[in-house]
């Protein structure tokens, strides 16, 4: 394991790197959605896949209801991305995205619209923090189609193909907040050990550049 | 050469747009489907052509795509469709238009920036068709039509909270057909299905349509009668006690009478749940079983 | 010799500013980790020019770029940041910085930036 551990050096570019991705996300993101948007900075962990499950849990665990939006992305930057909301932001979403009701189910139709907000909200915030990511370092990646989940988090598939348990796992963690509409939530970005030691090699080819 | 062929081929709609959105590129069956030739639509904005996209969500996700290099999904669940192109098959479809699951992304240059979006339509109306059916006959009972007995627990359950939270009247009708076993017995099965396949279609007849009528047991029914206190739930069971006493019922060419017990029961706002008022309408029935051809409100 | 003064709390965001620096012209280089070491730096060094990061632990590079200009309002503070939200930039001229450089900062980028840096500096005189 010792050898996809980072170096002090290696951690400190990776570290300014999501930096710079998600600022830049946050930036195109306002031109994208028309809302202005805060991301903290970003909070990266090394863990062992084996307590991936944990770590999603920890994370999303509070007293209140939450929902969760999960997608994976494919490319050298390979893993899960996760989206957790408190689950009263659903309206408040509906309402800040303008969405209207294209269904003629009106019994379904809130819960549908709370949920289409949720996945297409959820698709653009992942889709910027891992574009600019893996456009930093020179990587292309595809999504699958984003699922919602109620409360319902620690039954995220999580499939052992792209989590090995004996394996390593490397989280960036991010707060994002809607000013306009008080909603903040927080996104994860879970990527397997493939993709660390991709990343090790790609941060280094990024410094090179500036020797 | 190949790759051109693939996008003329293939059973998909393709479509190519560039950053003012104009269209770029517009595969054949896209062409087939809208019945927009490709020599009209290419270089022309896509809006001139469906206006129906000009709108906010389509829009930010053509700007999310050019931006970060994601992927947009546009599910049938929520949109129906993007493009509104005729159902292939046009014979009494259920649809006006075709059903379509559309993903958008990106088209990157050498430099791997995003110059181009692609959008390729799925023609999913068969599959959401088959969808409906599945849901239909998850709902149904197969000999009667009428509803089975899982959506009826359900819906009971829906209506009975609905009723209190509104503090509406709420009655349950359960209905038996009285020495059923002997029609079976006397006439044979097909005889026995026949009767019920009758009786519950002039059932059906004289409720309303707000009514839920389903198939409990074997020969018991039961009905829920939303907006309905309790004696207007026993006028009512009168009344089908009458009729299915008075028809001669004629089924497979065998001339039957039948009579039915019925037990009532109200809902009430002290009752725990909808299993409270199941269990009431139940003991009334067992009451009305003992002299059969009887309709007893719970009371 | 101009005396720089690079404000970052990451140690290669530094380095990446320093290897970008034109490589023809040579500079007195002071660091500064956060906003709070800068008003020292700034204080002890007075230097020609300054690029400050926004984002920093302690005090950050808004209320670094406004308490320089405190101490001197013909500073030159060059913003280096990620987050290029319309109204973070705003801000940040607002408070006086002569321009703000977008990360990952490229060698173009910054000779660009000090080609301004010097422009100003000149019409200072």
């Amino acid at each position: 394991m010792a050898d996809i551990q980072f170096s002090g050096v290696e951690k400190d570019i990776l570290q300014e790197l999501m930096n710079i991705g998600f600022g830049q996300a946050a930036a195109d993101l306002a031109q994208v959605i028309d809302l202005s948007i805060e991301l903290s900075v970003p909070d990266i962990q090394l863990f062992k896949a084996c307590e991936l499950r944990k770590h999603i849990g920890t994370e999303a665990d509070s007293d209140q209801e939450f929902s969760l939006v999960e997608q994976y992305f494919l490319g050298k930057f390979k893993g899960i991305a996760l989206l957790v909301f408190p689950a009263t932001s659903g309206k408040k979403l509906v309402s800040l995205f303008g969405l209207q009701d294209q269904s003629n189910k009106p019994t379904q139709h809130l819960e549908l619209l709370e949920k289409e907000v949720m996945m297409e909200v959820g698709n653009i915030l992942i889709g910027a923090c891992v574009g600019k990511i893996t456009e930093l370092l020179n990587d292309v990646v595809i999504y699958s189609p984003p699922r919602v989940m109620i409360q319902d988090v620690r039954n995220s598939a999580l499939p052992r193909n792209l989590f090995d348990p004996s394996s390593m796992a490397i989280s960036m963690k991010t707060v994002f907040h809607f000013e306009q509409q008080e909603i903040s939530g927080q996104l994860l970005l879970i990527a397997n050990q493939e993709s660390i030691t991709w990343l090790k090699s790609a941060l280094n080819a990024f410094m090179e550049q500036y020797q | 050469m190949i790759f051109s062929q693939i996008s003329d081929m293939i059973n998909m709609g393709l479509v190519v747009l560039d950053k003012d959105l104009k269209v770029h590129f517009w595969n054949r069956w896209m062409a087939q489907h809208s019945g927009i030739d490709s020599e009209k639509i290419v270089g022309q904005s896509l809006f001139d052509f469906f206006p129906n996209l000009n709108e906010p969500k389509f829009l930010r996700n053509c700007r999310s795509v050019f931006a970060f290099g994601n992927f947009a999904f546009f599910s049938q669940k929520l949109h129906r469709y993007l493009f509104p192109l005729r159902p292939t098959y046009c014979d009494k479809e259920p649809f006006d238009y075709m059903q379509q699951s559309c993903t958008m992304g990106p088209i990157r240059d050498e430099d791997k920036s995003v110059r181009f979006i692609f959008l390729s339509v799925s023609d999913v109306t068969e599959v959401v068709k088959y969808e409906e059916q599945l849901v239909e006959m998850n709902r149904k009972d197969a000999l009667t039509g009428i509803f089975n007995r899982r959506f009826f627990t359900q819906k009971l359950q829906e209506e009975f909270i609905r009723g209190r939270r509104h503090n509406r009247p709420l009655s349950l009708i359960m209905i038996d057909v009285d020495h059923f076993k002997q029609v079976n017995d006397n006439h044979g099965h097909q005889v026995g299905d026949e009767a019920l396949k009758a009786l519950s279609a002039r059932v059906l007849d004289r409720i309303r349509k707000t009514d839920i009528l389903s198939r409990y047991g074997g020969e018991e029914f039961a009905c829920l009668l939303p907006e309905t206190n309790g004696s207007s739930a026993l006028r009512l069971a009168e009344d089908l006690r009458r009729i299915v006493a008075e028809e001669n019922w004629v089924c497979r060419g065998v001339s039957l009478q039948m009579t039915i017990s019925i037990g009532i029961a109200e809902g009430h706002p002290e009752m725990a749940d909808s299993e409270a008022l199941l269990k009431k309408a139940d003991d009334a029935l067992y009451e009305a079983k003992a002299g059969r051809n009887r309709a007893i409100l719970y009371d | 010799m101009i005396t720089l003064l690079i404000v970052d709390d990451s140690p290669i965001a530094r380095q990446i500013l320093k290897k970008c620096l034109p490589k023809e012209s040579a500079f007195s280089i002071i660091e500064a980790a956060d906003g709070q070491e800068a008003l020292e730096k700034y204080r002890q060094y007075r230097p020609e020019i300054t690029f400050m990061d926004m984002t920093m632990p302690v005090m950050d590079g808004f209320q670094a770029i406004a308490e320089i200009k405190q101490i001197d309002p013909q500073a030159i503070i060059i913003a280096a940041t990620a987050d290029v939200q319309q109204k973070a930039r705003q801000r940040i001229i607002e408070l006086g910085a002569l321009m703000q450089l977008a990360k990952p900062v490229s060698p173009k980028a910054v000779r660009n930036a000090l080609a301004k840096a010097e422009q100003a500096l000149r019409e200072q005189l």
